[in-house]
């Protein structure tokens, strides 16, 4: 192995220097400089966000335990984005609550680790790395989770959270064991050759689908997701529901895809059904919240739903349209949860009863949420539209068709709900609405990375091309 | 012989699972698991896994079992109890576990699986090797991973147990006007006094 | 099992399944007893110890000069009462002395005490050692809880910080020595020495591995100056303040043997085993007896006499030592030693 082939894991070098330094520069950083710890910080992960768009070889290291395409490369990117972009939003609540309680570093360290988890899981080879990078991207969320740790249903949240992620990787690794057992490798190149579907394999199969099903709270797994986002700060309930799900699925995509395809005949009604589950529950439960967390955390688990869709069909078309569908999902979820962040982090309303009126005092907030929740329901300008649209081709391209009229009457239901939000903001005269402030730059810059975002990859098509070359990776 | 302790062994494993689950006092729990733990270590001598057993002790036996009883130690008190389900609850719940066991118990006995025909003991040297090989079958990189998952999980934990003040939401102050007034009032009767002092002087 | 070839002994008048077992019986039989002399006599020594740096005379009644007084504590505690608390957890209260006393008998089964006097061969000895030590603490724990007691309790969750601290140090220092041995086996370790005890190999970082080892292994044992497990003067007698008869008996002990494991470990890793000094007595292997007891009194003497010199520590005071001090040295102590192995600077005859 040559030095330099280590640069293919650039991303991770790269992300774990930055940790190491930061946790560095907090021991020898004076009390009361602390604020300074955030600007570090983003300095230091925009630099790596732009490193990482430089292009990258393709190849594997370690024995093929790790691995790394242009579709790979392309995701972390986009994966880098988001967290910048989530960054940027929470600077102004970590400067304003957390940093006085001398808790400002470890949220960058543990988003890092995290995020660090995230790149090993996406980019692993063979079982191992991908349960050890699972573990990494769930832990330090659920400490995250606790962050605000005076509240008590930050603490609740975080206890949640940690015991059903533990059952979740428990009963994810008990099925890995089995798919071990069978074919004698841990490594995907080896499975893809011996995977045969007998009973143990499919046992094994189904329980490690609950544990990545858990990730991206599909719906029999969905239970913790409302409660976990409604008690965490804002910044971590966007995580999760933005960068933590995409990368699940994301691998959850390339597993399917690639080492599971013998399977292909067993998983394919199960996503069926699945999707079906998902979609309906999450924007069934959407309609009655008025929490805005918890309405966006069931409107996350409906867009699962809604990414089972791409997966179903196991073809270069379905992979290009997931994760198409994956980056649209990421901004537009952070712009709706950047909104929210800004709102809370000025005011700590957190209601739906709390916006309305919202347009006449803040009138950029409420059209950054009305283009968000455009774009999560899937309404032309935006780039959901696309996203949706592209998924539904793909899904009727391998005849799904009473599965694609299904998902169109969630759409429906989906732009009821996400319609009520924008009525409240914009038609109706509140009697007590929050007054008009402003946001720092930070949070500007992040609101305005999330709307370029999506406008971008709705009005620019070479994207999507871009994108449907690079998935010729997985198939 | 051999077969004697495995039976032996797993007898007391799923005797002391059991009694760990259905037990009401928190500790007895935690003991009846440190049997089971300490019965797979059994287990792992039996099959030659010298390194692996003593893992299993220093790790589980002597590690986390130490730490789960420590926090017992510390919320639990030793008259408390713990809640009993509904009998009907528990009937339920002992049916399903029943169905998932007699399932995977069935799928796993009728899975054909290969009996090696040579085994031979991993020694310590190997174990090593392995673990710093950065070829097909070597695992320096989850070991270097593992690494910075122990170093997160440090900070995570650092991070919960330094605990927090309250968050005081800033609240702009709301105009207490007969406050002000009865303030403005005794300032001007205290200025209104000292002039009176001063001119008598 | 190379224990003087009982084996081929029982298997010329057994069948071979009965001579195993019986094998196994006698063994266990001799180590059992083995245990309780030891721990007796142990007790013995360091009351001799102690009332010698004190300037006193010490038991000197029952027997010569005192040889049989703890035989006479053993009887009296043997035929006295068991006593408990009402409202204890009978099932934890009574289990707790059996971990700390089976912990420390399988601890005593691996050493080589010579050549071909060792029950228990295993490869992975040291660490086996280790391991097993680690579970010793688990019985001080439970005693300490299950006796409904708040001195009991709170000495036994020092114990528990305590060797959970302390055991990081006792497993570096013994690592730094591996690196040099490459070997876990307890045989193969002394195998190594015969070119020279490891502390003279390593020079220098094997000396500071060994000033560690001793330190975290005193405390390891809760003895002064790291007994805050059961401070007198603060906590009665600690975990094991309601327990009476012969189960305070087992932990009591079962404390004296862990003392003379630890110092067993230190003459096997460090000083030899038992190898004798420049190979004088190599002809006659019985004398290896001798020179693995003789090293290892010697350094269960030290300890003794740390005992009756430094003082107690305060808890933070013990976890200070630990964690800022001991801990780092080690580490950088592993490296240097690593670098002195990788350049071949060792002494060796």
């Amino acid at each position: 192995m040559e030095l330099n082939s280590f640069l293919l894991m650039r991303h991770e070098i790269l992300l774990f220097s930055i940790i190491l330094l930061l946790l560095i520069a907090e021991l020898f950083l004076p009390r009361n400089k602390k604020s300074s710890m955030i600007h570090l910080a983003l300095v230091f992960f925009g630099i790596h966000t732009a490193v990482g768009f430089l292009p990258l070889a393709e190849g594997s290291l370690f024995g093929g335990m790790f691995r790394s395409n242009e579709m790979i490369h392309f995701f972390k990117g986009v994966l880098n984005i988001g967290v910048f972009t989530l960054l940027l939003q929470s600077a102004q609540w970590l400067e304003k609550n957390m940093l006085k309680q001398d808790r400002g570093t470890e949220f960058f360290l543990l988003l890092f680790a995290s995020l660090l988890g995230m790149y090993f899981m996406i980019s692993a080879g063979d079982f191992l790395m991908f349960y050890i990078g699972l573990e990494l991207s769930t832990l330090p969320v659920a400490a995250l989770a606790a962050f605000e740790i005076m509240k008590r249903e930050s603490g609740e949240a975080a206890v949640k959270f940690i015991l059903s992620a533990a059952l979740a990787s428990g009963v994810s690794l008990f099925g890995i064991s089995m798919l071990y057992a069978t074919n004698g490798s841990i490594y995907f190149e080896d499975i893809m050759s011996t995977l045969t579907a007998t009973n143990l394999t499919l046992l094994g199969f189904i329980l490690f689908f609950a544990g990545l099903a858990f990730k991206i709270s599909l719906v029999p797994f969905h239970f913790w997701t409302a409660d976990v986002y409604q008690g965490a700060p804002i910044s971590i309930a966007s995580y999760l529901s933005v960068i933590s799900k995409g990368a699940a699925a994301f691998i959850l995509m390339i597993l399917l895809f690639t080492v599971l395809k013998p399977l292909m005949h067993v998983w394919e009604p199960l996503l069926y059904i699945l999707a079906l589950a998902t979609m309906f529950t999450g924007n069934l439960f959407a309609l009655r919240q008025q929490n805005m967390k918890r309405f966006l955390a069931y409107s996350s688990i409906a867009q699962a739903g809604f990414i089972l869709l791409g997966l179903v069909t196991g073809t270069q078309l379905g992979t290009a349209t997931v994760v198409y569908f994956v980056t649209i999902y990421i901004f537009s979820n952070l712009a709706a949860f950047g909104v929210v962040q800004a709102i809370s982090s000025q005011t700590g309303k957190e209601n739906m009863k709390d916006y309305e009126g919202l347009y006449r005092t803040n009138p950029k907030l409420s059209l950054v949420m009305m283009l968000a929740l455009f774009s999560l329901a899937g309404i032309p300008p935006v780039a959901g539209f696309f996203g949706k649209f592209f998924l539904f081709t793909a899904a009727a391209s391998k005849g799904y068709y009473l599965l694609v009229f299904l998902a169109v009457v969630n759409v429906t239901i989906s732009l009821y709900y996400y319609l009520l939000v924008i009525r409240a903001m914009f038609l109706r005269k509140g009697e007590n609405p929050i007054p008009f402030f402003k946001s720092k730059i930070y949070m500007k810059l992040g609101l305005f990375i999330a709307v370029m975002g999506m406008l971008a990859l709705g009005l620019y098509s070479p994207l999507y091309d871009y994108i449907y070359e690079l998935s010729a990776a997985f198939n | 012989m051999e077969k004697v302790i495995f039976y032996l062994l797993a007898i007391i494993m799923v005797a002391s699972a059991i009694a760990s689950v259905s037990s009401r006092r928190m500790l007895r729990s935690v003991v009846y698991l440190l049997f089971v733990l300490i019965g797979a270590a059994g287990l792992y001598f039996l099959m030659d896994y010298n390194f692996l057993a003593a893992i299993q002790l220093t790790v589980y036996a002597g590690g986390i079992v130490v730490l789960i009883i420590f926090s017992v130690l510390l919320i639990q008190h030793i008259e408390m109890e713990l809640e009993i389900a509904k009998s009907s609850r528990r009937w339920f719940s002992a049916l399903l576990c029943l169905m998932g066991l007699s399932i995977f118990l069935g799928t796993i006995y009728s899975h054909p699986f290969a009996v090696a025909e040579t085994t031979s003991t991993t020694t310590v040297a190997e174990i090593g090797r392995a673990l710093l090989s950065f070829e097909k079958g070597g695992f320096i990189l989850p070991f270097e991973v593992i690494s910075i998952l122990l170093l997160a999980a440090m900070i995570g934990a650092i991070t919960i147990a330094k605990g927090g003040k309250e968050i005081k939401q800033e609240v702009p102050e709301s105009l207490d006007i007969d406050k002000i007034l009865q303030d403005a009032k005794q300032q001007a009767e205290e200025k209104v006094m000292e002039l009176e002092s001063s001119t008598k002087n | 099992m190379k224990i003087l070839s009982i084996n081929e002994w029982l298997l010329s008048f057994m069948p071979a399944g009965a001579a195993s077992i019986t094998e196994m019986v006698l063994i266990a039989l001799i180590y059992l007893t083995v245990f309780a002399v030891l721990g007796l006599y142990l007790v013995l020594l360091e009351r001799k110890v102690a009332a010698w740096f004190q300037l006193r005379l010490g038991p000197n009644r029952v027997g010569y000069k005192g040889m049989f007084q703890t035989l006479a504590d053993a009887l009296k505690l043997v035929s006295k009462e068991l006593t408990g608390t009402v409202k204890a957890d009978k099932f934890l209260y009574n289990l707790a002395p059996y971990f700390v006393i089976i912990t420390a008998l399988m601890a005593l089964s691996v050493f080589p005490f010579t050549e071909n006097l060792q029950a228990f061969d295993i490869n992975i000895g040291l660490f086996f050692l280790i391991a097993i030590s680690s579970i010793g603490v688990i019985g001080i724990l439970l005693g300490g809880w299950g006796s409904n007691n708040k001195f009991a309790l709170i000495g036994a969750m020092r114990s528990g910080v305590q060797t959970i601290s302390y055991e990081l140090s006792v497993g570096l220092s013994l690592l730094t020595m591996v690196i040099l041995t490459g070997s876990l086996q307890l045989s193969e370790i002394i195998e190594v020495q015969k070119n020279g005890w490891l502390i003279v190999q390593g020079h220098i970082p094997a000396m500071i591995a060994f000033m560690i080892y001793m330190i975290s292994g005193t405390a390891e044992t809760n003895r002064a100056p790291f007994d805050m497990v059961e401070a007198e003067s603060e906590l009665g007698a600690g975990y094991h303040t309601e327990y009476s008869g012969m189960k305070f008996a087992y932990f009591f002990l079962a404390e004296f043997i862990n003392m003379f494991i630890i110092a067993a470990i230190a003459t096997t890793v460090f000083f030899g085993g038992w190898l004798s000094p420049f190979g004088i007595t190599e002809s006659i292997p019985f004398m290896g007896i001798f020179w693995f007891l003789a090293k290892t009194f010697v350094l269960v003497f030290l300890m003794m006499w740390f005992r009756w010199t430094f003082p107690r520590l305060r808890v933070d005071q013990l976890l200070t030592l630990e964690w800022k001090y001991l801990l780092p040295i080690n580490l950088v102590n592993l490296v240097l030693m690593a670098v002195i192995v990788w350049l071949n600077i060792t002494i060796q005859f």
